[in-house]
């Protein structure tokens, strides 16, 4: 029977070989998408991995055992930027000679030397000196391998020190080992640095998940392709006494050799898309390529547990076709879908909600558990619900049209709405996935307030000197009070070309008392024209409170308010606010850092982008943009090939009309409504539902009205749909060919 | 006395709410060649098909020799069409992918026959027939009285006991029709296999040594072959 099975399965002529080739093309996208996830999860954990050692002195990471002598380092971690790009600095001094060497070190830069990733090798090149050579003091010794590099392209320096130096480092400290605990692994009292390992993980799980329903879709599609042929097959096969068992053989090899070849076809689509993966930077970084590597646990499961799944697949669904000898000829209509297919889809917006009603689950576990289910709920609901609005759509289509094809097209679909709606379900979903992301996106971006005044965020860079900014948290400056700025460092980087206008923000004492706020300071009214991104005083002030860079998005944006003028030369200063070029503001960077080494200066800009509300916002985008284009493109072949399949399938039927007389005309736009009439009624559900879907989220979740998306989604879906009926026209010209009088004859 | 070997009692069959076979008798003997006629809709073809053991009745039995075949499981019956029925029916009875060669190779595979052993099987009834040249076509490319002939063949090839005719000429044009039922008539003397044979021609019924007339799902009269 095996011998049998593959003789049908590649001599069985061209619709078994078409076939064969889509089922193993459906499945070798599937196997693709699941190598992809797996080795993208891996991915996110070996570079989650490779930002241990730059935790190295902090609070909480796991104590290596230290080899009897020795000596410790002074190391300390501080960030910088070039042009929004983070730079990760390590300054370092040996107290002897057998300190901890980091990774990607042979060993350690002596005082005057540093070493730098090969990125920012090339950028030092590339940059000019003032800009950002000029921070870094002597000579490069060489490169950090890749061995302390989160990606390719990651910016690190290790600068050497001498311990004089490093011991008027506030944050330096002697450490004895490097560290290996991950940031993913450091429960507190480590530096935000890294990324959210489990929470990207988790991302790529869901959007695994949500591309599984398209390619499972797709796959039912293909192995449903030539159906009637292959239950003639059996049937005939039945007749001269296959047993049940023997036909199921026949199918599970068909299956199995499809799947085998999707597997293997799938394994080489990973090779081929694996470097382009590398360079889609969904954690912030681009990975290296030999990150993005598959365990070895999980191929088994992978090239085994594919094909065994198809095989049990086909094993279940040969249960119908094998009933009967008579194969087809005893068929029955099955009964029309009814209204309870509405239920899932009700109880799936019904969770969503009562989660407005009831207030949102309080931890990020509860909320995920809460949403996820919900919107998978409805999105089952989707494909249960899909059959019996189709039939709704075909019999309002059919009623009291005097239009043949109209007629045939409505009749055909209300006969078997399950098949009507098949051919489409991967675009519906598709377009639900992105309605339901456009919504929370939308929603979420306006939301967001950026405090730019009218003015470009890159061209306004402050220096905080009331507190040392560093990532995940604030603290006091050196000796609890802010460093003097000096007249000549005024008058130095006012003289630094491309930078516009300086103002000096210093420490707010109009309100004795209050909370010490380090975003407010004020202002002399007559410095903001110098610095527009600060706002403007109302006419007549002469001194005002601002808020300076606030990061907290509630207070974004906050008047300038005039106050009683204290004498502001004799007030502390709490930060250094700069307009200028974007070239310009780097060469102020570097001479503000190389004048406050503790400190870290920031545009605008990058405050907002490094935000980590607004990478992971960025992170969702570029997921969700992945989510609908791949759904787009599966569901777009599941279309072409349901409707080729169908058209092949019906070729007697078709054929008999047209030796009847119906024009070719005719017939084409039968075909053209059977799959367009569904497509459109259930696109405008389906976006309707996935709007709602959404708003009741961002009510939820977020306390926000739904935004409406804006004219680029109408127009993404006008296209879409533009093009899901130009591929339905594509077959076509199939139609005169498999039509022909000689079919009517042979079928 | 003839031997009875297949014989149909009190035989009930109803799809869904419409009933097609209402308490159905008929006796074949051992070599007879027995013509079921009747209009469309009489039940004539589900009579058949009850005998065969492709569908299984409501009520009544249906036996082969002593044995009821109406209550043995599906893989009994599927083994019994396999090694001791044959078919011809009035088209699509043929696999379309697999050739000519194959088709009628195919219930010696089934069986467990080696490929080899099944293959020469074929070819000696391919001679018989006349379908020489025939074998390495598929179903598509055979005119309607070869793709016939190859099923009569394939039928014939298990050398069964019972050979089943659902109007078998009932796609063929007159001539055609007629050379295929000598050639079906002579093989099963031959061999002396029984044959059931399924029409609503006379033409063919004559074929028979004995007619007899189903209507609404009864047999109704038994008529002795002119």
């Amino acid at each position: 029977m095996i011998r049998l099975g593959l003789r049908l399965t590649f001599r069985g002529g061209r619709e078994a070989v078409a076939r064969l080739v889509i089922t193993a093309l459906a499945t070798a996208l599937g196997v693709g998408m699941l190598l992809s996830t797996v080795a993208g999860m891996h991915a996110v954990r070996a570079q989650d991995d490779r930002y241990a050692w730059l935790e190295t002195g902090a609070g909480f990471v796991h104590p290596r055992p230290v080899p009897a002598g020795t000596t410790p380092l002074l190391w300390s971690l501080s960030p910088d930027e070039f042009r929004g790009r983070i730079i990760a600095r390590v300054d370092l001094a040996a107290l002897g000679d057998r300190s901890p060497v980091p990774p990607g070190l042979t060993r350690l830069p002596a005082a005057g030397e540093y070493y730098a990733s090969p990125a920012l090798v090339t950028l030092l090149k590339k940059a000019p000196h003032d800009q950002l050579a000029a921070r870094f003091p002597g000579r490069l010794a060489g490169t950090i391998g890749a061995a302390a590099l989160a990606a390719p392209d990651s910016l690190v320096a290790v600068v050497g020190r001498t311990p004089q130096e490093l011991h008027a480092y506030p944050r330096a400290q002697a450490v004895r080992y490097i560290s290996t605990t991950s940031p993913a692994e450091c429960r507190s009292g480590c530096y935000a640095i890294g990324i959210d390992r489990n929470g990207v993980q988790l991302v790529l799980g869901v959007v695994a998940a949500a591309l599984l329903f398209p390619l499972l879709i797709f796959v039912g599609v293909a192995s449903r392709l030539s159906a009637a042929r292959r239950e003639q097959r059996f049937a005939a096969m039945r007749l001269v006494g296959a047993t049940p068992r023997q036909i199921a053989v026949v199918s599970t090899v068909e299956s199995t050799v499809a799947s085998a070849l999707g597997v293997v076809a799938g394994c080489a689509l990973f090779a081929a898309v694996r470097p382009l993966l590398a360079r889609v930077p969904f954690t912030g970084a681009r990975f290296f390529r030999s990150d993005l590597a598959v365990p070895a646990a999980a191929w088994p499961l992978i090239v085994l547990g594919v094909p065994v799944a198809a095989a049990l697949a086909a094993r279940l669904g040969m249960r119908r076709v094998s009933i009967s000898p008579l194969g087809v000829s005893r068929r029955t209509t099955p009964p029309p879908p009814r209204a309870w297919r509405l239920l899932p889809l009700l109880a799936g917006l019904g969770e969503l909600t009562f989660f407005v009603f009831a207030g949102r689950p309080r931890t990020t576990e509860g909320q995920l558990a809460a949403y996820l289910g919900g919107v998978l709920v409805t999105m089952a609901g989707l494909v249960v619900a899909g059959p019996w609005i189709t039939l709704l759509a075909s019999r309002l289509l059919a009623r009291g049209t005097g239009r043949p094809a109209v007629l045939l097209a409505g009749r055909r679909l209300a006969d078997d709405p399950r098949a009507g709606y098949r051919a489409v379900s991967g675009l519906v979903l598709a377009l639900f996935a992105a309605s339901i992301s456009i919504g929370i996106m939308a929603t979420m971006h306006g939301k967001r307030i950026v405090p730019t005044y009218g003015h470009d965020p890159a061209e306004t860079m402050v220096l905080r000197l009331n507190t040392q900014e560093f990532p995940g948290s604030f603290t006091e400056p050196p000796g609890g009070r802010p460093p003097a700025v000096p007249a000549s460092l005024v008058a130095q980087l006012t003289a630094v070309p491309g930078v516009r206008g300086l103002t000096l923000v210093r420490r707010d004492v109009t309100e004795v008392g209050r909370f010490a706020d380090p975003f407010l300071g004020l202002v002399r009214c007559a410095d903001l024209p110098h610095t527009p991104a600060l706002g403007r005083c109302p006419a007549g002030a002469v001194t005002a409170r601002i808020v300076v860079a606030d990061t907290s998005e509630g207070r974004s944006g906050k008047a300038v308010v005039p106050v009683a003028s204290p004498d502001l030369a004799s007030l502390p200063v709490i930060a250094v606010v700069l307009d200028g070029t974007r070239g310009g503001l780097e060469r102020a960077r570097t001479v503000l850092e190389r004048a406050f080494p503790h400190f870290v200066p920031f545009s605008i800009a990058e405050e907002q982008a490094n935000r980590p509300s607004n990478q992971l916002l960025e992170q969702f985008q570029r997921l969700a943009d992945v989510v609908v284009f791949a759904s787009l493109v599966v569901a777009g072949c599941s279309l072409a090939v349901t409707v080729a399949g169908g058209l092949a399938e019906r070729k007697r039927p078709f054929s008999l009309l047209r030796l009847a007389g119906a024009p070719l005309g005719v017939l084409r736009r039968v075909v053209l409504l059977e799959s367009g009439l569904p497509l459109l009624a259930l696109a405008v559900v389906s976006a309707g539902v996935g709007f709602l879907a959404a708003g009741l989220f961002t009510r939820s979740q977020l306390q926000q009205t739904l935004v409406p998306p804006g004219a680029g989604y109408y127009l993404g879906v006008v296209c879409g749909l533009v093009l899901a009926l130009a591929l339905i026209a594509s077959t076509l010209p199939l139609l005169a060919r498999l039509t022909g009088p000689e079919t009517a004859r042979n079928g | 006395m003839t031997e009875t070997l297949l014989r149909a009692i009190g035989v009930e069959l109803a799809f869904g709410a419409t009933p097609a076979l209402r308490g159905a008798d008929v006796e074949v003997a051992r070599g007879e060649m027995l013509a079921v006629m009747g209009p469309s809709g009489s039940g004539k073809s589900t009579l058949l098909h009850c005998l065969a053991g492709i569908l299984v009745p409501d009520a009544g039995e249906i036996r082969l020799g002593d044995d009821r075949i109406d209550v043995l499981p599906e893989a009994a019956r599927s083994a019994l069409r396999r090694d001791r029925f044959g078919f011809v029916f009035q088209f699509g009875q043929l696999v379309p992918e697999l050739t000519a060669e194959e088709n009628v190779a195919l219930p010696l595979l089934l069986g467990g026959t080696r490929r080899p052993a099944a293959t020469a099987r074929a070819r000696e009834w391919f001679a018989r027939l006349g379908l020489d040249g025939l074998e390495g076509r598929r179903s598509g490319e055979l005119s309607g009285g070869q793709a016939q002939r190859v099923a009569l063949a394939r039928a014939l090839v298990v050398e069964p006991d019972v050979l089943f005719a659902d109007e078998p000429t009932g796609a063929l044009d007159s001539l055609t029709g007629e050379h295929v039922m000598e050639l079906l008539t002579a093989t099963a003397r031959e061999q002396g296999t029984t044959v059931v044979l399924v029409t609503h021609e006379p033409r063919v019924a004559a074929y028979a040594d004995r007619e007899v007339v189903v209507r609404d799902g009864r047999v109704t009269s038994l008529v002795p072959a002119p």
